[in-house]
């Protein structure tokens, strides 16, 4: 706890750069990502412990909130992995591409490559948000 | 030009312990924020205190929060900043007086690296120096520049996070033996590096190399230093 006291401090009053924004967006993906990892498994799990709330459980990914979520969390996955394969080729192969030009454009280059591969997804999933959310669809 | 400069202060025997000065001083755009607190402190508060000694970006003394990162005092222009100058102290590490942070932290990490040519082996048949040809010698160059300001570590969100973290200045001293031709202390330069808080804990985040007052390509650097534990240097 004390850590993230400490970070949410010095990272606030410190200007951020590519690299700080790179990161933190890799962590709050990250960390969704577990989050939805962890209720999918509990829901899945229903299936064999008390099949009779299933539906109930899935039903929930039908709430405005849960389908909104699920959008966002689709361009979270996306990003996250490109950004972790941008770091590891970096990191692992290519060290000598840490130059400040370089970490900046591939910085760049990773979100914008996320929010072309995340926009088919992102068309489909706010169709159907929009769809059994306003339209009546079930 | 009128600049407008803001120090954070702290005092531990004052009341309350951390305050802002504000001071205004006419100033060319030509001059270094160091001159601007050598002034403020001769003319306008005595009780200012800061740490300073070469004066010429090469002691590492006087490392601080200018505008928002980290540089030193000393080969900070006031033209690259503006008429707007805020000074703090270094992030992460604990605040003696204004702008003197408490730097043995540090300095145990640099330490633990063992930041020394490590070499048993007799020496060459005629008794002088071990010889490196000039190739050898470029392979470390770039991090033979560091004076241990302590601008990336304490630019690192993981310093940030966890002051046990070994920090980048460490990595870049353990790289500048462990890539030395001369060197066969491979093993005790990485041992301090291979646990939590040693050099897999850096996330590439890049904050070291773009604070680095002398340039050194410390995310490329630790990226080697990576690789070299990984590969059995
Ligand atoms: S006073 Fe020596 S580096 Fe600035």
């Amino acid at each position: 706890m004390q850590s993230l006291i400490n970070f949410t401090y010095a990272s606030t009053h410190y200007r951020p750069r590519e690299g700080m924004i790179a990161f933190l967006l890799h962590r709050i993906s990250g960390l969704a990502t577990l989050l939805f990892l962890s209720i999918h498994i509990v829901d899945t799990s229903l299936v064999y412990f008390y099949p009779q709330y299933y539906n109930d459980f899935i039903g929930l990914y039908r709430l405005p909130g849960f389908m909104l979520a699920e959008i966002a969390l689709m361009a979270g996955v996306i990003y996250h992995g490109l950004n972790g394969f941008r770091i590891a080729l970096f990191d692992l192969v290519l060290p000598s591409a840490w130059t400040i030009q370089r970490e900046r454009l591939s910085v760049r280059l990773t979100i914008l490559l996320a929010a072309i591969l995340w926009l088919p997804a992102g068309i489909i999933m706010g169709g159907n948000f929009i769809g059994y959310t306003f339209l009546g669809w079930h | 030009m009128l600049v407008a400069l803001k120090i954070k202060r702290f005092d531990p025997e004052r009341k309350p312990a951390a305050w802002w000065s504000n001071y205004k001083l006419e100033a060319a755009p030509g001059d270094r924020v160091l001159d601007l607190l050598v002034r403020a402190k001769d003319e306008l508060d005595g009780s200012l205190t800061f740490r300073r000694s070469c004066a010429h970006g090469i002691c590492g003394s006087d490392a601080m929060r200018i505008n928002g990162t980290n540089r030193l005092a000393c080969k900070t222009l006031v033209r690259e900043l503006g008429s707007r100058i805020t000074v703090e102290p270094l992030l992460g590490m604990r605040v003696e007086k204004d702008l003197v942070v408490d730097m043995e932290p540090f300095l145990a990490s640099y330490r633990s690296v063992k930041p020394y040519l490590i070499n048993d082996e007799p020496l060459p048949a005629d008794g002088r120096e071990r010889r490196q040809s000039p190739a050898e010698r470029l392979r470390f160059d770039d991090t033979t520049k560091c004076i241990l300001c302590g601008c990336c570590t304490a630019a690192c969100p993981v310093f940030w996070a966890d002051g046990e973290y070994v920090g980048p200045a460490a990595i870049v001293q353990a790289h500048r033996f462990l890539f030395d031709s001369r060197d066969r202390g491979a093993g005790e330069h990485t041992a301090a590096l291979l646990d939590m808080k040693g050099v897999w804990r850096c996330r590439t985040i890049f904050q070291c190399t773009l604070s680095c007052p002398r340039e050194i390509k410390i995310t490329q650097a630790i990226a080697e230093v990576k690789q070299a534990i990984v590969l059995g240097k």
